[in-house]
C-alpha cells in the first residue's frame, strides 16, 4: 500500500515537474524584444526562443542550478524523501497561482527555494536524528540568497555601462534618422544573436522543473536513464510552452515595445543573459524577470528616463516576502503530510 | 507643383516620398500665399487661378498612397508609428491649405487702406518663410537630427512675432471708423484668422518634429 502510494507521488513529481517546464516556457517573455523589433515572423521567432529555452535546460540538466536545487540545498546528512519534493511543488506552485489571481508578480526562483527552506526546516525539527544547524547547505544557501541581490544590481550596472559605451562610441555620432535606421537594422540581427543567447540561459537558470527530477535522481527514485529521459521531456515541454501558450504574452508586449529602439533591446538582452549565465555557471538559481527589470531600469538610468519608482518598490515587497511567505506554506503543508505518516 | 509619374513612385522609398510631398505641399503654400498677394493687389484672376490649383489634390493623393503601401511594408518597426505620423502631419497641413482656399474663393475683396495692406502682406511674408523652414526641416530630418531641431525653433520664433501682427490687424480692423460691409469685414477677419491658423499648425508640426529629435538623438 504504501509503495502504491510513493509510485503515485512519484508520478505526480514526475508529471508536475513537466508542467513546471512547460509554463516556465508559456510565461517567457524574452522573445517580445525581437517580435516587436520585428525580426522574423512571429511563428519563427516562437519556434526558435523554444527551441533555445529548451536545449539550455536539457544540457544544463546534469549538474548546476538542477543540482542546487535538487541537491546541494541540503546538508550532506539529508536527501529529499517523495514527499519532501512534492510538498516544495506543491507550496511553490500554490503561492504562485495566488499571487497570480491577487494580480502580484511574483518570482518562481524564490517560491521554490523559500519552499525548499520550508520543508527541510520541519523536516529536520519533527526528526530527532537530524540537526536543523547542519540540515542546510548554509554557505549554498547565503549564495543562493546573495545571488537573489546581486544579479539585479549587476544587471542595472551592466546594462548602464554597456549603453554608456555604446552611446559614446557610435549611437551619439548618429545624425539623422536615415542614418539611425541604418545602423538599427544590422542591431537586429545582433537582437535575435542575443535572444537566442539569452533563451538558452533562461533555460539554463529554470532548474525548478529539473532540479525537481535531480532530487529524485539524487534519492535514488529514478535512474540516470529515467533522469536523462524526463530531463529531456522538460525541455520538449518549455519549448512547447513558448511556441504553445507565450505567444499571448509575447505579443502583447511585443506590441508595447514597437517603437523601442533594437539596439536599446540589445543591451538588456546581453546584459540578462550575462548574469543568467554568470548565475548558472555558478549555479545559483535567480530570478530572470527581477533581473530584466533591473536591466531596464539601467537602461533608463542612462537615458535619463523617469523611473516608477512607487511600481519598483511594489515588486520590492513582495520579493522580500516572497521567501518566507513560500517556506510558512511549505512548512505548513509538510507538517500536515507528517500528521498523516507521510513523510 | 511637381508632376510624377505611378511608376516613379513605386520607385521611390519612404523618404523620398515623404520628402516629395513635404515639397508638393510647400509649393501649396507658396501658391497660397502668393494668391493672397495677388488679391492684395486686386489682381483678382490670378487670385483664382492660384487658388484653385491649390484645392487641386491628384498629386498628393497619388504620393499619399504610395507612400501609405510602403510604410504598411516597412520593416522598420521603431519609426514605422513617427514616420506615418510625420507624414500625416504634411497632410494636415495640406488640408488647412485646401480649406483656406476654399474659404477665400467664396467672395473677392477691396482692402480697406494701404496700411492694411503692407500689414498683411507682412504676414504673408512670414508665412512663406516658415512654410519654406518647415519643408526643410523635413527634409533634414533624416541627414541632421540637430539641424532640424533649430530650423524649427526658428520657425517657432517667426510664429510668434506673426501672432503679434495678428492682433495689431484685428485691432485695425475692429477699430475702422467706417460703416463697414459686413462681408468684407468678416471676410478680413476669417483671412487672418487663417493665416494664423496655418501657422499655428506649421508651429504645432515643428514641435512635433522637436520631439522626435529629442525621442532618436542619443547623447553621450
Amino acid at each position: 500500500m504504501a509503495a502504491d502510494i510513493i509510485s503515485i507521488v512519484v508520478i505526480v513529481l514526475i508529471v508536475l515537474a513537466i508542467a513546471l517546464a512547460f509554463s516556465i516556457g508559456a510565461n517567457d517573455e524574452t522573445l517580445s524584444t525581437l517580435v516587436g523589433a520585428g525580426v522574423i515572423k512571429f511563428k519563427l521567432a516562437l519556434l526558435i526562443g523554444g527551441i533555445a529555452v529548451g536545449v539550455g535546460m536539457f544540457s544544463f540538466s546534469f549538474a548546476f542550478v538542477a543540482k542546487t536545487v535538487g541537491a546541494d540545498l541540503l546538508g550532506e546528512a539529508i536527501t529529499y524523501t517523495d514527499f519532501m519534493l512534492l510538498t516544495v511543488l506543491i507550496s511553490s506552485i500554490l503561492w504562485l497561482v495566488i499571487g497570480s489571481f491577487a494580480g502580484i508578480p511574483l518570482s518562481s526562483t524564490h517560491s521554490l527555494v523559500g519552499s525548499i527552506f520550508g520543508v527541510v526546516f520541519v523536516y529536520s525539527i519533527t526528526h530527532e536524528t537530524v540537526n536543523p544547524e547542519t540540515a542546510f547547505n548554509w554557505v549554498k544557501l547565503n549564495n543562493v540568497i546573495l545571488g537573489w541581490f546581486f544579479s539585479p544590481a549587476f544587471g542595472l550596472i551592466i546594462t548602464y555601462v554597456l549603453f554608456k559605451l555604446l552611446a559614446k562610441t557610435y549611437l551619439s555620432k548618429l545624425k539623422g534618422l536615415n542614418q539611425i535606421e541604418r545602423s538599427e537594422k544590422y542591431f537586429k540581427w545582433l537582437l535575435l544573436i542575443s535572444v537566442i543567447f539569452a533563451e538558452i540561459w533562461v533555460g539554463a537558470n529554470s532548474g525548478e522543473a529539473v532540479g525537481i527530477l535531480y532530487g529524485l535522481l539524487d534519492n535514488g527514485t529514478l535512474n540516470l536513464e529515467q533522469y536523462i529521459f524526463y530531463a529531456f521531456l522538460c525541455g520538449v515541454f518549455s519549448c512547447l510552452g513558448i511556441y504553445i501558450a507565450a505567444r499571448y504574452v509575447v505579443r502583447n508586449l511585443a506590441s508595447q515595445m514597437m517603437d523601442s529602439r533594437p539596439s536599446e533591446s540589445l543591451i538588456t538582452q546581453i546584459s540578462s543573459a550575462l548574469i543568467l549565465m554568470i548565475a548558472t555557471l555558478l549555479s545559483l538559481p535567480i530570478s530572470h524577470s527581477h533581473v530584466i527589470v533591473f536591466c531596464i531600469i539601467g537602461m533608463n538610468v542612462a537615458q535619463r528616463k523617469e523611473i516608477d519608482y512607487k511600481g519598483l518598490g511594489k515588486m520590492a515587497i513582495y520579493w522580500i516576502i516572497t521567501f518566507p511567505v513560500a517556506a510558512i506554506l511549505a512548512g505548513l503543508i509538510y507538517f500536515g503530510f507528517n500528521l498523516f505518516g507521510l513523510v | 507643383m511637381r508632376e510624377v509619374s505611378d511608376d516613379e513612385l513605386k520607385k521611390m522609398n519612404i523618404n523620398e516620398l515623404t520628402h516629395l510631398f513635404v515639397e508638393n505641399i510647400n509649393e501649396q503654400n507658396l501658391k497660397l500665399i502668393e494668391g493672397i498677394e495677388f488679391l492684395v493687389d486686386e489682381k483678382f484672376e490670378n487670385f483664382t487661378q492660384n487658388l484653385n490649383l491649390v484645392i487641386e489634390t491628384n498629386t498628393e493623393v497619388r504620393i499619399k498612397k504610395a507612400f501609405e503601401f510602403k510604410i504598411f511594408k516597412s520593416k522598420l518597426m521603431f519609426s514605422k508609428a513617427d514616420r506615418l505620423k510625420l507624414f500625416n502631419k504634411i497632410n494636415d497641413i495640406k488640408n488647412i491649405g485646401e480649406f483656406f482656399a476654399h474659404k477665400m474663393l467664396l467672395y473677392q475683396v477691396i482692402f480697406p487702406d494701404e496700411e492694411f495692406k503692407l500689414q498683411i502682406l507682412s504676414i504673408l511674408k512670414s508665412l512663406k518663410t516658415i512654410s519654406i523652414d518647415l519643408a526643410e526641416a523635413v527634409k533634414t530630418i533624416g541627414s541632421d537630427l540637430s539641424k532640424a531641431h533649430d530650423i524649427c525653433e526658428e520657425v517657432k520664433e517667426e510664429r510668434r512675432k506673426m501672432r503679434e501682427a495678428e492682433w495689431k490687424l484685428l485691432d485695425q480692423l475692429y477699430n475702422y471708423d467706417m460703416d463697414y460691409l459686413s462681408k468684407t469685414f468678416l471676410y478680413l477677419k476669417e483671412l487672418i484668422e487663417n493665416i494664423m491658423m496655418l501657422a499655428d499648425h506649421i508651429k504645432s508640426f515643428s514641435e512635433y518634429i522637436q520631439f522626435l529629435v529629442t525621442k532618436y538623438l542619443i547623447f553621450d
